[in-house]
């Protein structure tokens, strides 16, 4: 069934020296339980392309579909559908250093539930899943960079969205975290079917994947 | 309030961090608690003086004065007809008749423009507070010569009690060979006397009635009735006394002190409100470092606030708590300027070395007064300029693009 699909979906943006088309006429189509790699050279687009499936940014022209229902950025409940839809894992972890582990992973369900125990309680059963559950007291600043992104991804999958994005997740790790990093998220689409769509410039972590797309001069193409 | 908002409101002071103690949130403060300080100053300093005023104006004077309309001194029978209304009048508590005249006070060099009141000392009750006003020597006036002076005017004179001095009138002057011979009669000072009005204070010269009808040849007659109405009806004073003059058929003139001060007390209620609208630019001006912090604190929780988006928090929910955190500091500043306001005015209510000027203010004592309706009013008007000053830089919340921030941090 078709999560996601981006049709003509264009992007530039204005630069010093003129216009700069990062993204022409890009689709793509999403199934649940696919676990997508995008790849590319840096300054490709593949993060911007990210933001714009993950609903943080507008295209020029083009449009996104989730479950064949036409999304727009303007719409009036787009922050509860990027909410309750989406999941994002970043390369810098972004957590918020005022919050405990568990209170970060627990933010996106309060912020929908409103219900702080609940989403508490949930955030938990994931760090406990995640094996992170004795440093759910701590601070970001007392966490290693494995943990940290451990907690983003925990924070990423609270809601149980339709689909995640993580953009070079393992950007800020050494090489056993990345392998880590990405046997967890595997894991998860395994056993959990979860729907990844990962931005990575490593072919070796793409090739894990189900499917691998190339983003070269704002094109995208599959990597056979 | 939202469960979110006041999540993040604790998680807010009790942050490790204490963001509230930045130097542009402190600075906010400081600005806040000066301003409001000065209102509150201001306002109970005005209050205090209105209504300080107001009890000893009326608690010197009598309420309602009754003169003959003809221009003439009030007779003796005027005196008793007038009385027996009175009696009959639920609203009266006391009335005397009075003698009043000017006359110089001299004591050897030193000479003092007085007025002279010619009172029934003995009377139970009077229309005027005067036994309770004497504080030094005896309100007694035995002796035809016994006089009780305003303290002011026995300082400047030089006078104590025992002391004589000269009353001289040249309205009482007798026709002699060698031409107006002004009429003068030696006192002796046994009590002084201080109202709080300087006015009163500094001219007043107590005699016996029947000694002052003497010094001015009146037989019978007396210048004035003075009424004092029970507590309740003093604000009526107005009324009552065009009622009666009514009554009398225009026969007495009645005039309250309405006719006498009211201006005076519209004067005040205008000029209190006056200095409120004027004060409160200075928690606009200090409303301005609101929206300095507010802005400071949008650019350095950026970071935050684009990931809290990314997550679905909307820009009202963030909005919401901004404001929170701001009203927060804004009901600690503003009860505290207050607090400090009181104990300011106290102090200055205190103080000796910093007085009015009596001869134009009335009172020489600076009073304070803290009404709840005046305290209610600083503290909302306070926290609503502080409101509409930290919704402003609010907007740019809104206008945080999160891949701008994702993309620069």
């Amino acid at each position: 069934m078709s999560l996601l699909k981006i049709e003509n979906l264009s992007k530039s943006y204005q630069e010093a020296t003129g216009r700069l088309e990062v993204l022409r006429n890009v689709n793509l189509e999403v199934t649940t339980g696919d676990m997508i790699a995008i790849t590319g050279e840096s300054g490709s687009g593949k993060s911007t392309l990210l933001h714009l499936m993950g609903m943080l940014d507008k295209p020029d022209s083009g449009a996104i579909y989730y479950s064949n229902k036409k999304i727009e950025m303007k719409d009036r409940n787009i922050s509860e559908f990027r909410n309750k839809t989406i999941g994002f894992v970043f390369q810098f972890h972004y957590l918020l250093e005022d919050f405990t582990a568990e209170e970060n992973v627990a933010m996106p369900m309060f912020l929908a539930s409103r219900n702080f125990k609940k989403s508490l309680q949930e955030a938990q059963k994931l760090l406990k899943a995640l094996d992170i559950y004795e440093r759910r007291d701590h601070y970001p600043n007392q966490l290693s960079g494995g943990e940290q992104q451990r907690v983003a991804v925990a924070r990423a999958l609270i809601n149980s969205p339709e689909i995640i994005f993580a953009d070079e997740p393992t950007g800020n790790l050494d090489a056993k975290h990345s392998d880590e990093l990405i046997d967890l998220l595997l894991e998860l689409n395994k056993q959990k079917k979860h729907t990844f769509v990962v931005v990575t410039h490593n072919l070796e972590i793409a090739r894990k994947m189900h499917k691998t797309l190339v983003l070269e001069n704002g094109v995208l193409r599959e990597l056979k | 309030m939202n469960k979110i908002i006041l999540y993040f409101l604790k998680k807010y002071i009790s942050s490790p961090k204490k963001e509230w103690l930045r130097f542009d949130s402190i600075f906010m403060v400081v600005g806040i608690i000066v301003s409001v300080s000065t209102l509150t100053v201001a306002l109970s300093i005005f209050e205090g003086y209105e209504t300080v005023l107001k009890k000893t104006i009326l608690g010197v004077n009598s309420h309602i004065y009754v003169f003959n309309s003809t221009n003439g001194n009030l007779q003796e029978k005027n005196v008793t007809e007038i009385s027996g209304f009175l009696a009959s009048r639920p609203e009266v508590d006391n009335s005397a008749a009075v003698i009043i005249t000017q006359a110089m006070a001299s004591n050897k060099s030193k000479v003092k423009g007085a007025i002279v009141r010619g009172i029934d000392w003995e009377q139970d009750k009077q229309p005027t507070s005067y036994r309770k006003f004497v504080f030094q020597g005896s309100y007694k006036m035995e002796k035809p010569d016994d006089a009780v002076l305003g303290y002011r005017i026995a300082k400047e004179l030089g006078l104590n009690i025992g002391d004589s001095f000269k009353l001289v009138s040249s309205m009482n002057s007798k026709i002699t060979p060698l031409g107006m011979k002004p009429k003068q009669q030696e006192f002796e000072v046994v009590g002084l006397y201080r109202s709080g009005m300087y006015e009163y204070d500094s001219k007043y010269v107590f005699l016996n009635i029947e000694t002052l009808a003497e010094f001015c040849s009146l037989q019978d007659e007396y210048t004035m009735l003075e009424i004092k109405l029970n507590p309740e009806q003093i604000e009526r004073a107005d009324y009552l006394a065009y009622r009666w003059e009514q009554e009398f058929e225009h026969r007495y003139q009645f005039n309250s002190w309405i006719d006498f001060n009211g201006n005076l007390f519209s004067l005040l209620k205008v000029e209190k409100w006056v200095i409120f609208l004027i004060l409160s630019f200075l928690i606009l001006v200090a409303s301005f470092n609101v929206v300095t912090s507010v802005s400071t604190s949008i650019i350095e929780k950026r970071k935050e606030l684009g990931i809290l988006k990314a997550f679905g928090a909307t820009n009202k929910i963030l909005q919401k708590i901004f404001i929170g955190k701001t009203l927060i500091i804004a009901v600690m500043a503003v009860s505290l300027g207050q607090i400090l306001g009181v104990l300011i005015a106290e102090f200055l209510s205190w103080q000796t070395f910093f007085m009015l000027k009596g001869d134009v203010y009335f009172l020489d004592k600076i009073n304070v007064e803290f009404s709840l309706i005046s305290w209610v009013i600083i503290f909302f008007v306070s926290l609503f300029i502080v409101f509409f000053a930290s919704v402003i830089p609010l907007k740019n919340i809104a206008k945080l693009e999160i891949t701008d921030i994702l993309r620069n941090s």
